[in-house]
């Protein structure tokens, strides 16, 4: 007889137990997310109890101080990125969850920055977007692409995420094409528009695999070869022409060479045993700009001494060599009189004179940063 | 002569009929000559000048018209100026053009635009204008000419107008001051989008005619280009 009673006490005990344990743990709806804008002010109620009740905050777990309520509601004034989170409010004393809130602090989206280029003409060309300051929460963009009447389909790129590809259906139009992006967040909305000329985008990828090489036994000279960008699709109908620049590395001063075929060219008027640093730039024939300039390359010119040279680098040693520095070595044949009279260096021809007697000066002085 | 803007047009036709009436240039013989290749190169060059002339021209005239047709970012519905003929075509389709059909469609395209500007140069209010337009439209002549001559180089025969496919401009109600400008607008654009093409064209001849190796055209095929 004395046996159920506490077998009926020990279940009421664990349902007891199995409620509060669910009430405590899993809350009673799931968390309201609530987005607000940065150094705004917000009062976050406490669901619906009163709005005298006495309650508890907490956030991310931890208990918020009193002089933050106002009655039952929070107040954060000032909002800061900080104040991002999960915020709960308890009834005082009470494991009772009554109500949580997902708070994410952000911006509304400010006029987002939008270019298209075309690197692969005639196939198509690329739009490419970003926001000038961040929102700190999730935006949603829209691209839309209209030539003339007519609306064009922006392929997502596959590994970028702002950027979209449009084919070249017709080539040769007179119309210009409007590319329009919104964006939008729980806070705001933003949009803007650019409209262009087929002709106007093309820009091709910098030229590829850009090497230099000195010429054996000839010390003024640097063979430079290159690729025409592999993006390019149609180097035969849609040729390219090239803009190749160069300097020593001790100077500022560029020299400039545009070539409008082929893609290798020697440089005739390189200082002797001095490293150079060479780049090359693409652009369509007649139309759109240049690329940008393309990784460079390094090499020094060919030396009389015998030395381990690598094709590429500069060895130190090769500066005690001074008097060589700006002028071709009298122990090397002079036979190409073109190397003389091809203006014998850059433009600036006040740096002939200077260094020579700094050369003899430093003679002794194996660093290379010594000379100008 | 009152000459209403809509007539004007209407006098075109007359003036069309004469240029294509052009002498034709004899077929060369083309064993023992250098071939085309030197012609196609010049061809070339000329459009590069002229598109170089064009742009001057084109900023006078534009800001002569005035707003807004001077403005950059003015991007007009093409409505009206249907009988220009129009540079645009479908990439795969003037990928495969054959040699023939791309000289015809440059040849009968500037036959028509110097046609129009012609006309354009008779309307022009300054004398300053008159005499850019005047020497821009000889030096159309002169690529017309080129084209033509590497045409009968090649064996092509000139393209003739068959009769009704004259560019003519039905002199109707007249024109309206604005749809004018509009007209002129669009002549220039066409113009010049039509000479960044001829410069794509040529390039695709001079490749095809004069291929550095026959290995190397080739591989070219081989690419579906």
């Amino acid at each position: 007889m004395a046996a159920p009673v506490p077998w009926a006490c020990c279940a009421v005990l664990a349902a007891a137990a199995a409620v509060v344990y669910t009430q405590r743990h899993s809350p009673q709806e799931a968390p309201h997310v609530q987005y607000e804008r940065l150094g705004s002010d917000v009062t976050l109620p406490c669901g619906t109890a009163n709005w005298d009740a006495a309650v508890t905050w907490r956030v991310n777990g931890t208990d918020l101080t009193p002089d933050l309520l106002n009655g039952s509601q929070l107040v954060l004034r000032g909002l800061e990125l900080g104040h991002s989170g999960l915020y709960a409010c308890f009834p005082r004393d009470s494991w009772h969850l009554h109500h949580q809130v997902l708070l994410h602090v952000g911006l509304p989206p400010r006029e987002p920055v939008l270019s298209c280029r075309s690197n692969t003409y005639p196939k198509g060309f690329y739009c490419s977007w970003h926001l000038p300051t961040p929102t700190y929460i999730p935006n949603i963009f829209n691209v839309t692409v209209l030539h003339g009447s007519k609306s064009m389909v922006c392929e997502k790129d596959p590994a970028l995420k702002n950027r979209c590809h449009i084919r070249y259906m017709h080539l040769f139009s007179t119309i210009k094409y409007k590319v329009s992006i919104s964006v939008s967040n729980a806070l705001g909305h933003n949009a803007t528009a650019i409209t262009f000329d087929e002709f106007t985008i093309v820009k091709p990828d910098p030229p590829e695999n850009v090497v230099a090489r000195p010429v054996p036994s000839n010390p003024r000279r640097l063979e430079v070869t290159w690729q025409t960008p592999s993006t390019w699709p149609d180097p035969e109908s849609f040729p390219l022409k090239f803009f190749l620049r160069y300097r020593p590395l001790i100077l500022d001063q560029w020299q400039h060479v545009e070539l409008s075929d082929g893609t290798a060219h020697t440089i005739t008027d390189a200082y002797a045993g001095k490293e150079y640093i060479i780049q090359v730039a693409a652009k369509d024939n007649e139309i759109g700009t240049w690329s940008d300039w393309s990784v460079a390359a390094h090499a020094t010119p060919w030396t009389e001494e015998p030395r381990h040279l690598t094709t590429e680098a500069q060895t130190p040693e090769t500066t005690t060599s001074t008097t060589s520095s700006l002028a071709p070595p009298p122990t090397t044949k002079i036979c190409d009189p073109g190397e003389l009279g091809s203006g014998g260096g850059p433009s600036a021809p006040f740096v002939i004179g200077v260094p020579v007697i700094l050369a003899l000066a430093a003679a002794a002085a194996p660093a290379s940063s010594l000379l100008i | 002569m009152d000459l209403r803007a809509g007539d004007s047009w209407g006098m075109l036709a007359c003036l069309c009929t004469v240029l294509w009436h052009v002498p034709a240039v004899p077929a060369l013989n083309r064993t023992g000559d250098p071939g085309p290749g030197p012609s196609i190169q010049k061809t070339y060059d000329l459009t590069r000048y002229l598109e170089h002339q064009l742009r001057s021209l084109a900023g006078t005239y534009l800001n002569y018209l005035g707003p807004p047709f001077n403005e950059p970012d003015f991007n007009p519905p093409r409505l009206g100026a249907e009988t220009l003929p129009r540079a645009t075509v479908n990439l795969e389709v003037w990928r495969s053009l054959n040699d023939k059909l791309r000289l015809t469609q440059n040849y009968e395209a500037y036959s028509h635009l110097l046609c129009y500007l012609r006309g354009l140069n008779r309307q022009a209010a300054t004398a300053e204008l008159r005499r850019s337009l005047a020497h821009f439209c000889t030096s159309l002549q002169g690529l017309l000419g080129s084209i033509a001559g590497v045409m009968a180089a090649l064996g092509y025969p000139l393209p003739q107008p068959l009769p009704g496919t004259e560019p003519t401009w039905a002199p109707g109600p007249a024109h309206s001051d604005f749809l004018q400008k509009m007209d002129d607008f669009w002549l220039l654009k066409e113009l010049q989008t039509w000479l960044w093409r001829s410069a794509k064209d040529f390039n695709r001849l001079k490749k095809k005619i004069q291929p550095p190796a026959a290995a190397v055209t080739l591989h070219l095929e081989a690419h579906g280009f």
